[in-house]
This record gives C-alpha cells, sequence and structure tokens, in this order.
C-alpha cells in the first residue's frame, strides 16, 4: 500500500513537472513562431507606393533560346561549369529550363519551362533557415545573405521547386575571365547557397539614379538581365502592386498558372500557358 | 575542490589501466577516427564536392545517421522512466548506463550534423545572442537548442551521481530529481523536434506526414534499449558489473513492446501511401520498387524490412527469453531501423524532386569514411565513460578521507 501511494505521488509530480516543462518550452513564442513573417510581410506590400515585384514568362512565346540563361548567368558572375559537374547535378544557374516530354511517341510534344527562383509571397525556404541567411524583402524578393550562411542546406530541401544552388566547391573560372566580372554582384564563397535574386543590384542601382535625379522609382527603370535579353519578349517584369502594369495584366490572363499551385507558396512568376 | 580534482586525477589515471582487450578496442576506434578526421579534413579543403550529394539530394548519409542517433540517444528515456517513474528496482542499477549512452550519442549527433554544413566555421551564427539564431521560425534552430540542452542535462545527472557516488554519500534528491523530470520530456522532444524537421517541409509528401514523429519515437525504443541490451552484456562480461538476467528481461518486454507499435506504424504509412496511389506515393514507389529505372534503396529497404520483421517475430515468441535469440532479435531490429530510418527516410523525399526530376543519391568513400569516424568515435567515447564509471559504482575507486595520494596509487 504504503508503495503504490509513493508510486503515485511520484508519478504525480511526474506528470506535474512534465506539463511545467510543455508550457515553459511552448510558451516562448510558438505562436510567434507561425505568425511570424506573414504579418510584416503584409505590412510591407501595402504601404502606399512601394512595389511588389514579380514576373511573368509566356510559354507560347519562349522559343527556348536559352538567352535568358546566358544573360543571368553572366550578369550574375556564376561560375561556368563542366560536363562532369553537371553530370553531377552541380552546375549553378539561377535560370534553367527545364525540359520535359508530354505523351508516348510518335504523339510526343517536348515542353520547355524557364525557370528562375520564383520569389514566393510565402517562400517555405526563409522560414526553415536556421541563421536568418534567406528572408523576403518588402518588395517581394527572396534574398540570401552570403556571408551569414552555414551552408546546411535546409532552404534547398524546403524549397519545392529545386532552385537553390549550393556550391559544391570553390568557384573558379577558366583564367583571364577575372576581369570580366560584373562588378555590383559579390562572388559566392564555397560552401553556401545562392539563388536569383531578380538582379536586385540593377534595382539598387535604379533606385540611386533616380534619387540622383530628384524622382521617385519607377517600375520601367528597372529590369532583371533575364527580360531585357529575351528576343521573343517572353519574359515580363514589373510592379504588381500597380493593377494596370502589364506585369499585373498578363498575370491575370486566361492562360496564367503557377507552379504546384497546390503548396500554397504563393509565387510571383506566373507562367502563361501555351496556345494549343 | 581537492578532491574533486584528485577525482578527476584518479579517473583519467583509469583510463590508461586495463588488459589488452581493452587496449585493442580502444586503439581500434581511435584510429579508426583518426580515419574519419583525414576523411573530413579532405572535405573541409575541397568542400562537399567529396560527397555524393546533390542539389537535388541535398541531404545523404550524415543526416540519416544523425537522425538514428537521435533516437538512440532518446531512448534512455526508456530505462529512466520505469525507474524514476514507476520506482522499477530491476533497472536501478544499470539507468547511468542508458544516460551514458544519450551523451555519447548526442555528441556523435552533433559531429554528423556539423560535418554536414558547409560553412561550419560559422556554427557561431546560431548561438543565441552573438548570432541571430531564427528561433522559433526554424526547426533546426529548435534542434540545436534541444539536442545542446539534452546533452547538457546528461552530462550533468551523470556526472552528479557518479561523483556522490565516490565520495560515498546519499545524491541529495533536489539536486537531480528535477533534471531527470525534464530529461524524460526532453529526450521526447529531441525525437520530436528531429521528425519536425522533416514534417515542417510542405514540398516533400514523403516526410509531410504526421505520422513520422510517433514513428520516430517508437522506432528510437525499440533501437535504443535494443543497443543497451547488448551493451549491458559486454559491460557485465568483460568490466565484472554483475546484474540478474532480470534486468535485459525487463528491457525486452520494452524493445518487444515498442517494436509491435514500430511495425504498426509501418503498416499504416505503408497503406496510406499505396491504397490511393495518389501522384505523392512516388516517392514510397521509388524506396520499395524503383522508379524510371532508378532502384538504388530497393534492395536496401527489403533487407530492413525482412531484419524488422525476423527480429518481431522472435521478440514475441518465448524464444527471446534466451540471451542467444534476444541479442539476435536486438542485433536484427538494430540493423534493420538503421536503415529504415536513416537511408530509408531521407533519401527517398528528395526522389523524385516535386518537379519530377529523378536524380540518385550514391555515398562517396569519403563520406563512408566520415561517417565510420564519427561513430568510432562515439563509441570509444562510451568506451572511456564506461572505464572510468564502472569502478566508482563497484566501490573500486572511492574517496578515502583525507587518505594521502601515495597511499592511493
Amino acid at each position: 500500500m504504503e508503495k503504490l501511494k509513493e508510486m503515485r505521488s511520484s508519478r504525480k509530480s511526474f506528470l506535474l513537472a512534465a506539463l511545467g516543462a510543455f508550457a515553459a518550452v511552448f510558451s516562448g513564442g510558438i505562436g510567434r513562431a507561425w505568425g511570424k513573417g506573414h504579418g510584416s510581410e503584409k505590412a510591407g506590400r501595402h504601404k502606399p507606393g512601394s512595389h511588389l515585384w514579380g514576373m511573368v514568362i509566356d510559354l507560347d512565346t519562349c522559343t527556348g533560346c536559352g538567352a535568358c540563361v546566358l544573360a543571368c548567368s553572366a550578369e550574375n558572375n556564376q561560375v561556368l561549369g563542366s560536363p562532369a559537374e553537371a553530370a553531377m547535378n552541380r552546375v549553378i544557374r539561377w535560370l534553367k529550363i527545364l525540359p520535359s516530354q508530354e505523351g508516348e511517341y510518335p504523339l510526343v510534344k517536348q515542353r520547355l519551362l524557364p525557370m528562375t527562383c520564383l520569389h514566393c509571397e510565402h517562400p517555405p525556404c526563409t522560414k526553415v533557415c536556421p541563421v536568418n541567411a534567406t528572408y523576403r524583402n518588402e518588395e517581394g524578393i527572396v534574398g540570401q545573405v552570403y556571408p551569414r550562411c552555414i551552408g546546411c542546406r535546409y532552404c534547398l530541401n524546403a524549397c519545392p521547386y529545386t532552385i537553390k544552388f549550393y556550391n559544391w566547391k570553390e568557384p573558379v573560372w577558366p583564367a583571364g575571365m577575372e576581369g570580366s566580372f560584373n562588378p555590383d554582384v559579390s562572388v559566392r564563397p564555397i560552401g553556401v547557397t545562392e539563388k536569383c535574386l531578380f538582379c536586385h543590384h540593377r534595382l539598387q542601382r535604379a533606385r540611386e539614379e533616380a534619387a540622383a535625379q530628384g524622382r521617385p522609382l519607377q517600375a520601367g527603370d528597372y529590369q532583371p538581365a533575364c527580360a531585357e535579353v529575351c528576343p521573343a519578349k517572353a519574359i515580363t517584369f514589373g510592379d504588381l502592386n500597380d493593377p494596370d502594369s502589364a506585369v499585373s495584366v498578363l498575370a491575370r490572363d486566361i492562360r496564367a498558372f503557377h507552379l504546384l499551385e497546390e503548396l500554397g507558396t504563393e509565387p510571383k512568376v506566373t507562367y502563361l500557358k501555351e496556345r494549343s | 575542490m581537492s578532491n574533486f580534482l584528485l577525482y578527476m586525477r584518479r579517473l583519467v589515471l583509469e583510463l590508461f589501466e586495463g588488459g589488452w582487450r581493452y587496449f585493442a578496442w580502444t586503439l581500434l576506434l581511435a584510429l579508426l577516427s583518426l580515419a574519419g578526421l583525414n576523411a573530413y579534413c579532405k572535405q573541409f579543403v575541397h568542400g562537399l564536392v567529396t560527397t555524393g550529394m546533390t542539389d537535388q539530394v541535398s541531404w545523404g548519409l550524415y543526416i540519416a545517421n544523425f537522425t538514428f542517433l537521435v533516437g538512440l540517444a532518446a531512448a534512455a528515456v526508456m530505462l529512466v522512466i520505469p525507474v524514476y517513474v514507476y520506482k522499477d528496482e530491476t533497472l536501478h542499477d544499470v539507468v547511468i548506463f542508458g544516460e551514458l549512452l544519450a551523451v555519447a550519442a548526442i555528441v556523435m549527433c552533433l559531429l554528423f550534423v556539423t560535418v554536414d554544413l558547409g560553412r561550419p566555421e560559422r556554427f557561431w551564427h546560431m548561438i543565441p545572442g552573438i548570432g541571430k539564431l531564427n528561433w522559433p521560425g526554424s526547426m533546426l534552430s529548435w534542434d540545436v537548442i534541444v539536442l545542446n540542452g539534452y546533452l547538457l542535462l546528461n552530462i550533468y545527472i551523470c556526472a552528479y551521481l557518479v561523483y556522490m557516488k565516490y565520495l560515498g554519500r546519499e545524491p541529495v534528491r533536489a539536486l537531480y530529481i528535477p533534471f531527470v523530470f525534464l530529461a524524460i520530456v526532453w529526450a521526447i522532444s529531441i525525437h520530436t523536434v528531429t521528425a519536425f524537421l522533416y514534417v515542417g517541409l510542405g514540398g516533400r509528401p514523403f516526410w509531410n506526414s504526421a505520422i513520422v514523429a510517433p514513428r520516430f519515437l517508437a522506432s528510437a525504443f525499440t533501437s535504443g534499449p535494443g543497443f543497451i541490451i547488448l551493451t549491458l552484456q559486454l559491460i557485465r562480461r568483460y568490466m565484472h558489473y554483475h546484474f540478474p538476467d532480470a534486468v535485459l528481461l525487463r528491457l525486452r518486454s520494452i524493445v518487444q513492446v515498442s517494436m509491435i507499435l514500430n511495425v504498426f506504424l509501418f503498416v499504416c504509412e505503408v497503406f496510406k501511401e499505396f491504397y490511393i496511389e495518389t501522384a505523392h506515393v512516388a516517392s514510397a514507389k521509388y524506396l520499395f520498387f524503383g522508379l524510371h529505372g532508378q532502384h538504388g534503396l530497393v534492395p536496401w529497404i527489403w533487407t530492413a524490412l525482412a531484419m524488422n520483421l525476423a527480429a518481431l517475430s522472435l521478440l514475441i515468441l518465448p524464444v527471446s527469453r534466451s540471451l542467444k535469440y534476444l541479442n539476435l532479435a536486438c542485433a536484427l531490429a538494430i540493423g534493420g531501423i538503421w536503415i529504415e530510418k536513416g537511408m530509408g527516410l531521407v533519401i527517398p523525399a528528395f526522389i523524385p524532386s516535386p518537379l519530377g526530376e529523378v536524380v540518385e543519391y550514391l555515398p562517396t568513400l569519403n563520406e563512408t569514411l566520415i561517417c565510420l569516424g564519427i561513430w568510432a568515435f562515439g563509441l570509444l567515447l562510451y568506451t572511456l565513460f564506461l572505464k572510468v564509471t564502472v569502478p566508482v559504482l563497484k566501490g573500486k575507486i572511492r574517496f578515502d578521507g583525507n587518505a594521502p595520494l601515495k597511499a592511493i596509487q
């Protein structure tokens, strides 16, 4: 009997201790954790006069020429890569063209999907980063702080679009190429993750130029390299906060769709379906 | 203070005494650890290009072993609960070995995470206050906190109890019981948080399942006490620390129930994946049958399945009351769970990628050597912990009042 009582009391104290510990752990702000980001982001998004950058890619117009891929890698000092690295899926191209085939031979349709970071409104990658090295800024661009990244690759796993890239080795360029770097874009070191930033350096430059001229930044002042170079004009870039901008109008087109829409990431890169 | 220093000195001296078996075993482990360190140096210089990981499969063998070892660490709780909550006297004398195992396992976990980092020298970015830890947003930041907390809790409990034993004093309950109870909750939390690390990714349907955390716990409470059953017998045989077979049989009933739960939850998962073949079944298909001509994991998972089922059968049958069969069952369960929960859990989530790319993963030799090295280092640590703890528990090393140092030596 005595023993039973002792067992009961110790079980009670255990349950109380367990309850206390759980309360301590969870009251720490799990609510804040899941609320975090969205509130502040929304506040930024609706600030009058602010921009929300977005892109529309028309798959009907796209010829798959690859000019955007080249422009992107030259603009952003991306490592050239080698066939061996390509075979290991370790080539860094912030903008890549994903090929796919539909149907069985002979009724085969080859499709090409140009992909950049989709700059999700609810980016899964920023939420998981343990050191706040990736974040969504108030203009909707998902950024990456290279000196802060510890290279855990959790954001690569979280990204459903496999569009974040890891520096598996020290970046090397062929001799003589050092002088041809874009001085506005930092070169990423070994062991960190990198990604498309919608040519954020161009936005900074445009903003400085507008400030120098004493006028507010207009959406047309800034274009990422891929949109600028596309010979078929398949890439439209602009301000989604302006309902009359070309990009907003196209994003509402009947052909518009987003990749893996069911995940609720709300990408700001919209695709326009091919016309059948 | 001088008493404590003398105690530490005696423990260190104890490490250098022992038979040829002890020295051969520790030498072997030390050599393997050094081979691992050498492999890690290569990785540190050349980058993770020395591994088999890719942008598509960005976590591999390191995180697979990490996941298994978190379970091993958490399993100490299966000895602590009977002893401290239910006042089970049977396991009382061996509970400390479970806690020591937890310390060694967590050290291995932290090493596995560290070798997986591209920039390990930036670990301080995760220290709250100095760095910019994304807490409570990132599950990885939770994991950093709970793993280190669990390590400290177990180090404190073991060190306090062993030191009190040395002094021949009764441990003060207020100084360790609250921490023991905290460690119980904490043990469950380390494995739950590790499961949430995977569950929290919406783009990976193979992981994004509520059953992952319960499955983790069930498998941990099978493999952990199973591992302890095996090591306890080694301790009894080679370190002459005596306890009755009843201890092992009590652990057997824990392993038995956990294994039944483990297999049951596995069946639940298999049903959910395969009964209605949605697009989300692709990863499970890759794991069990292969996908688009790629089937790297198929032989592994079927081996794991066979091992788990054999272990389950042995554990249910009365035959495993004999230690020979119990040991076989435990070894099978540990092997099966290591495959299933390691590579079998981590890799298929990446194959195919959410956009449908099928890229296989094969660990390189360098990567495997690093893993071997960390395992060897963890086992070496555990051996050394036992080497100093057992003589104190047996009373061979104890405080002799103010006896001069010479007399002790």
